[in-house]
This record gives structure tokens, sequence and C-alpha cells, in this order.
């Protein structure tokens, strides 16, 4: 049963509510999976996949056949990784190895896992762990090889945060600290995600060539988690907004929750939304490298999520206060766009972009930066689909304005252009007016009756009369002459 | 491109002007080893006391004059950056830019200049018009069209030139575009914007388009020591025009409060009355009549209603790839070394005026 401050909100926003209705009723999957050709094993996993992402699920069941599997595996190892290092019960003496060797684990025939407290969501997945290695062992080598790398790598990194002591006292230190958080939590899912497409042949294989892209699409994601919960990660006792950042704006951080700080906490906000800004014009470059529609779609959606999340959080002091969300009308609007072509996808980028750069306001220490990343945005939307080109009225060769000679030259040619087609016409027309002529003199010396012809013309009847017709009035004709 | 190699003999033309004095404080600091020559119209504003810096008036439409003047100095490069004054009527300022540029661009061939470097503008032909990411495909002036046919000419083949086209040069010293938002501070009209404030606009700091020039005098000179060899298509740098900006496009209206802002001012944008572009244009055209009768000219005219709401920013790939352009000033540092510069100035005044 939908609540009464839904349906309230909806019958008032009923724009959204359409987005709604709209993307139930005519949103067909590129591909869907079929249940019926699955293990049991399989179908655990995906059961998996439902409870642990509400995000994600829906768009991963999408996904071209060839990378369902895969992707649906790799989300769930990621999903199972998160869940040790997340985990504030298990000792540093038993995460680490843990998370050092996960990628050896997922080889490991029957592993399960009940170290997790019990209050930790997803303890489930890691139980029944063994599932998601029987199907893992099952894919292509090569999906494989990706998956097991990128674990790896992640597992690396989460444990050399968990070890840092620094870290686990104080949150984040540097900006730089921030950024490296970050690239092992989702930069390196956008590597492995990106190496997936290419191996099976759905994405240009240049984006491997520019791995800032990747980098990007993961890091501005993973930015605009931390930054729209910060109130929920603070009353977790968890800070990742980097202290280089919030120290310009209060001595410690809870200042920032506190009644009468609410315009440092925004302008704190306002930087990490200006770090996370600065790397839309690469997402977007990044999702125009992609061939396949389901991977698109996987692709945009989060990233136009992402976009219209820090929209919403933008000098918004309620972030501060609770958890802000999108509404579900507007993340089905999203949906729709997101779900057909770049060119949408941009619209959204820009509408989202505007909006922002309209609630900027110049006593924020951000405010010109902010008008910058804005711009960067709209120019780079505007590099992949000009909305202008140089105007071809303009005397204009090879990008030079003509000089005024050049341009009375241009003009005299311009003139004998134009006498050449008046001659050319005459001369079509006088050849045609000839022939005609000729042809009425063959016909008149054949004994063509013109002058029947003529007073029939002026007497009305301009059909020819049938042959029955035309009889009596020839017969008329020829008693005149006799 | 090697920004490094020596310069040699600059003749700077308009060195006394806004971007002129940048350019060669700029070479100075860059090149100690540089010899620099200024001609201009007049040269008392702007001189650099470095004795390495000489400085000459004259008239660049006047041929035996500037010839003569090209003989005795025998520069390696010509900068030449001098334009006629903005006010002038645009017959009078094409005929100076053109005739004076074709004078210029005479001397320097006679006399074996092996560079000549032009300052065009991004903004001549397309006035209130939009232009949205535009590149160097997009039309420009006539000058230009005489500069760029000059190079590798049938006549003289080793005479390189290129041209930068900046696009909205503000800073310290700037005549235009900053001390006149900072009247308008004075005059409390920063509680008005004009249209919906979505026009992204280029403002260039004008360390930035000397910084531009010089990268372009190097390219040139390098491009004549490969000789005969030249460079390939899409390296070459002569014969080719340059737009120049900060490569940060910012809303018109931002960039305005900005500048507002470190000079003092405390509005918030739900204190702003955001007028029509329309209503504004005709409220200037009435108040262009009424001070036309009195013959003076209003604050708010036509071209500024329709200037401030206009969409004005380009695409400087070009300048990126080929010349290793890359902006050294932050547009934000520029906004606050400009504001302080003419802070600064203000408290002299007053000084002055206090004695």
């Amino acid at each position: 049963m939908p609540k009464v401050t839904d349906v309230l909100y909806y019958l008032v926003h009923v724009q959204e509510l359409r987005s709604i209705i709209q993307w139930k009723v005519w949103h067909n999957p590129v591909h869907e999976r079929d249940e019926s050709t699955e293990s049991k094993t399989l179908r655990r996993c995906f059961y998996f996949l439902d409870q642990t992402s509400r995000s994600f699920s829906a768009v991963i069941k999408e996904l071209n056949p060839e990378l369902l599997v895969p992707i649906c595996l790799f989300y769930l190892i990621l999903r199972g990784l998160d869940t040790i290092e997340d985990d504030m019960t298990i000792k540093l003496g038993e995460k680490e190895p843990l998370l050092r060797e996960f990628d050896n684990i997922l080889e490991k025939d029957g592993w399960t896992y009940n170290g997790n407290g019990p209050d930790e969501t997803d303890r489930q997945l890691l139980v029944e762990f063994d599932c998601v290695i029987t199907e893992f062992v099952k894919i292509k080598p090569a999906y494989r090889a990706i998956i097991k790398d990128i674990t790896k790598k992640m597992g690396d990194g989460m444990a050399d945060f968990a070890s840092n002591a620094e870290y686990n006292a104080n949150g984040v230190n540097k900006i730089s600290d921030y950024e490296l958080y970050c690239h092992y939590v989702a930069g390196l899912v956008g590597e492995g995600l990106t190496k997936l497409f290419v191996e099976a042949q759905l994405a240009n294989p240049a984006l491997l060539q520019r791995p800032h892209l990747h980098e990007s699409m993961g890091q501005l994601l993973q930015n605009v988690n931390i930054i729209r919960d910060v109130k929920e990660d603070f009353d977790d006792g968890r800070r990742f907004y980097p202290k280089e950042v919030w120290s310009k704006y209060a001595d410690s951080f809870e200042d920032l929750f506190k009644p009468g700080n609410e315009e440092a906490a925004l302008n704190c906000s306002s930087e990490m939304i200006l770090i996370a800004l600065r790397r839309a014009d690469e997402c977007l470059f990044y999702l125009a490298g992609l061939r396949d529609q389901s991977v698109f779609n996987f692709c945009a959606i989060p990233q136009s999520m992402a976009i219209a999340t820090l929209d919403l959080c933008f000098r918004n002091p309620d972030m501060w206060k609770r958890n802000v969300k999108l509404t579900k009308g507007h993340a089905c609007q999203l949906m729709l766009d997101s779900t057909q072509n770049l060119q949408l996808v941009c619209d959204v980028f820009r509408k989202h972009t505007r909006s922002i750069h309209q609630k900027n306001t110049p006593k924020d220490p951000n405010f010109i930066q902010i008008s910058i990343a804005c711009g960067k945005i709209e120019q780079f939307i505007e590099t992949i689909f000009p909305s202008q080109r140089p105007d071809p009225t303009l005397s204009v060769k090879d990008g030079r304005v003509l000089s005024p000679e050049e341009e009375a030259k241009a003009k005299k040619e311009a003139q004998e252009a134009k006498w050449d087609i008046i001659y050319m016409g005459a001369a079509v027309f006088g050849i045609l007016f000839f022939i005609s002529l000729f042809m009425i003199f063959i016909a008149y010396l054949a004994g063509a009756r013109f002058d029947v012809i003529y007073n029939q013309l002026r007497s009305g009847n301009l059909a020819r009369p049938s042959a029955g017709e035309a009889q009596p009035i020839l017969n008329n004709y020829e008693h005149q002459e006799l | 491109m090697d920004s490094d190699i020596p310069l040699g003999h600059v003749l700077v033309t308009g060195g006394c002007g806004f971007l002129g004095h940048h350019i060669v404080n700029l070479l100075l600091e860059r090149d100690p080893e540089v010899r620099i020559s200024v001609l201009d119209l007049r040269t008392t504003h702007n001189r650099n006391l470095n004795s390495q810096v000489s400085y000459y008036d004259g008239d660049i439409t006047d041929y035996s004059k500037t010839k003569s003047l090209f003989e005795t100095l025998r520069p390696d490069v010509v900068i030449h950056t001098a334009s006629p004054h903005f006010n002038l009527s645009p017959d009078i300022l094409l005929k100076v830019n053109l005739d004076g540029t074709k004078v210029l661009l005479q001397g320097a061939q006679e006399t074996g200049v092996k560079a000549f470097v032009y300052t065009s503008s991004a903004s001549i032909i397309h006035d209130g018009k939009n232009l949205i990411n535009a590149d160097e495909r997009w039309p420009l002036a006539y000058a230009e069209s005489a500069v760029l046919a000059a190079n590798r000419s049938d006549a003289y083949p080793n005479f390189l030139t290129c041209a930068i086209r900046p696009a909205g040069i503000f800073g310290e010293g700037d005549v235009q575009s900053v001390p006149k938002m900072i009247t308008a501070y004075h005059k409390g009209q920063t509680k008005f914007q004009i249209g919906d404030n979505n026009n992204l606009f280029d403002f260039t700091y004008v360390g930035n388009v000397a910084h531009a020039h010089l990268l372009a005098a190097s390219a040139l000179l390098v491009t004549a020591k490969m000789a005969p060899q030249r460079p390939l298509d899409h390296e070459t740098v002569d014969g080719e025009p340059f737009l120049i900006t900060n490569g940060q496009p910012v809303y018109f209206w931002d960039f305005a409060r900005t500048i507002w802002r470190e000079a003092g001012d405390k509005t918030l944008p739900n204190q702003v009355w955001v007028l029509s572009t329309d209503m504004m244009w005709a409220i200037g055209a009435v108040l262009e009549g009424i001070f036309w009768v009195m013959g003076k000219t209003p604050n708010l005219t036509r071209q500024q209603a329709k200037y401030s709401s206009i969409t004005r920013y380009y695409n400087i790939d070009k300048a990126k790839r080929r010349l290793g352009y890359k902006p050294i000033v932050d547009l934000q540092e520029g906004i606050r070394r400009a504001v302080q510069y003419i802070i600064q100035e203000e408290k002299k005044q007053g000084e002055k005026k206090a004695q």
C-alpha cells in the first residue's frame, strides 16, 4: 500500500506520477533473462542480487546475455568484499588477510563465511557464498581473469585503508586520500566493467586507452554517495569528507551539523559537489564510447541519477539533517531519459547543470569555480552535439573573411553565374518553343483542324470529346465547307 | 612547442597599450637576454624602466617613417598589438587597422623579419550574435586576412605570420570590462540582471593572452629554423589564426558578480531583479534617444542590453594542440588581480586628491 504522504505528493506532482506510469507501462527491457535455462545456484545468485542492490539489480538483469552473468557475479563478489570491509565487528587481524586473499577465495570451491556481525545486512550473501563461487568458475576465463584482477586490487586497497590507524581514527585527511579511497571502491569497478565491455566487444576499445574516463565514472558515483550520505555516515561514526575540505569551513566536523553553522555546512558541501562536478564531462565522454544499448543503459542510469542527486544536494541544508533522496517519480523520469541515447542523457546533464548554476550564490567561496565547472559541462556537450555551425551566408573562405577586392570579385562571379542560368533557361525554353511550333506546323500540313479546336475551346468544351461526340461536330463543319 | 627559444630582438607595436605592456613585461620575465623595442603612437603610458626596452613614438600608417625605423632596428620578431581606439567609427577603425597592418607587414618583409604575430580579435564580425563553442572556422577580421595572406608569400617565402584571436581580455590596466563593472557597482547597479544568466561567456586574463603571443612567436621561429622543411599540416602554426581564451567559459553575470564581490559587494541572488532582455533593449533605445537630444550616452544602451544576455564562448583546442597553449592564470586569480589593481589605483587617486 502506498503511503498517504506519497499519494498526496503525486497528486501535486502529476508530471512525476506520469513518469512512473510511463516507465512501468512502456519500458521494454533490451534483454530479458531466461530463468528456465538457469541452474539452481545461478538463480540463487540473482536472488542475492535483488537482496543486496536496490538500484543496480534491475539494470543488471537487462544486460546483454553475453555479460549478464559475469556482471551479476562481479557485483556480488564486490558486495561480498564490501560486506567484510564495512563490518566493524570483524577484527583487523582477521579482516586484513580476508580482504587481501579474496581473489583466491573466488576459486575455493564451497567457501562460505559466517563471521559477520548479526546486524550486517548482507551477511547471508557470504553465508551462502559457495553458489557465487560455483557460478564464477563456469564463466569465460577472460572474464574471470578481469574480475579476479580487480578483486585483488580492491581488496588490497581496502586492506590498506583498514589497517591505516590514522584513517580509522580521523577519517579521510587529504583530497588525494579521498580520491584514492574512491578509486579503490568505485574507480576500480569502472576499470573492471570497461574491460568486460571491451572484451565482449560491446564498447569501443579506445576507452581502455583513456583510463581517466572510467575512473571519472566511478569517482562521480562514489563522490555523490559520500556527499549525500554525510549525515547517515556521521551517525554511524564514519566520515569520508576529507579534512582538507571541511577544515576550511569549521574547526571540527561535527560543528557542521550544529544549528547556526548552516552557511558553513552549505559552503562545505558546495566544495564537495564542485569536486564531483568536475568529473561530469568525462562521464559523458565515456558514455559516447559504448556500443550496446543495454550496456549504455546500465552505465547511463546511475550517472543521470548522480547528476540529479548533486543538484538535489546543492545548497540544500536538509542534507546535513537527514538523508535526502530523489523521489520515485523523478527517478523514473531519469530512467526514461537515460535508456535511449546520449543526446537525451546530455540534456539531463545540462538541465541539472543549469539548475545548480541558478542556485549558485556569490557568497559561496566556491562560486566562480562552480560556474566554471558548469560551463565546462555545457561546453563539452556542445562539442559532441554542436548547436551552431559557422554561418554559411557570410562571405567566408577557409575560415577567413574576404578582403573588399575579393568580395567584389566574388560578387561579380555570382552575378555572372546568375546570367549563365538566365541564358541556359532562355535557350531551353527557346528550343521547346521552336519544336512546338514545328510540330504544330507539321500537324497543319497533315490537315489538323485548329479552327475546330479553337471554336470548341471558346465555347467551353475543354474535355476531349469521345469518338461518338466528335463525329456530329465534324459533320457540322464539313457541311459548312460544302 | 618549445617556449624557451630566445626571441632575439622583438618589436612590439602598441607596447604601451593594455595588452602590449603585458607582453613587454612577460618577455622580460621569460627571457633575460631579450631586446625589446616598443612602437606606439604615444609612449608616455605603461613604460617599463628596464634598460632592455626602448620606446619609439610613431604612426604605423606612415610607411616611410615606419620603414626607416625597421631599417634601424632590424627586429627578428614583430608582435603587432596596436589598434586604434575602439570608440572610433568602424570605418576609421578598419582603415587604420588594415592600412597600418599592411605598412607593418611591408616594413617587416623588406627588412628580413622572421616572425610576425598579429593580435586579432575573437569577436569583430559577429556583433550582436551568439557564438556557441565557436572555433577557428568562424570568420573574422580583414586585417587578419592580410596578415595571414602575407605568410610565405611568393616574394618573401621565409616571412612567417600568424594571428592570435583573444576573447574578452581583462586584467590589470584594462580600460573596458572590469572598470565598467566596478563603476556599475559604485552606482549601485548590482541589484539588476538582464536576461536569465544562462549565457556562457569567455573572459580571458591578459597574462594568458600575452603568454599565447610569446608561444606563437617561438613557434614561428622554430618553424623558420626547420626550413626548407615544413611542419606537418596538423602542427602548422604559420599562416594560422588561433583563438585564445582562459578555457573557462562562465555565465556572464557570474563573472560580473565575482568582480562585484571582490570589490566588496554583498548583494545576494534573491535581492536581484531579473529583467528581460527585450524590455531592457527597448528601455535602452528610449534612453539613447533622450540622451542623444542632450548630447550624451546613457549608462544603459541597446548594445549593452544585448551584450549582457548574449552567449559567446569558444573552442581553443587548436591553440592547445599546435601552440601548446594552456592558461597560466586561472579565471578566479585573474579577477582578483584585476579588481585589486583598480582598488589600488582608486586609492592612489584618493591620496593624490587628499594632497
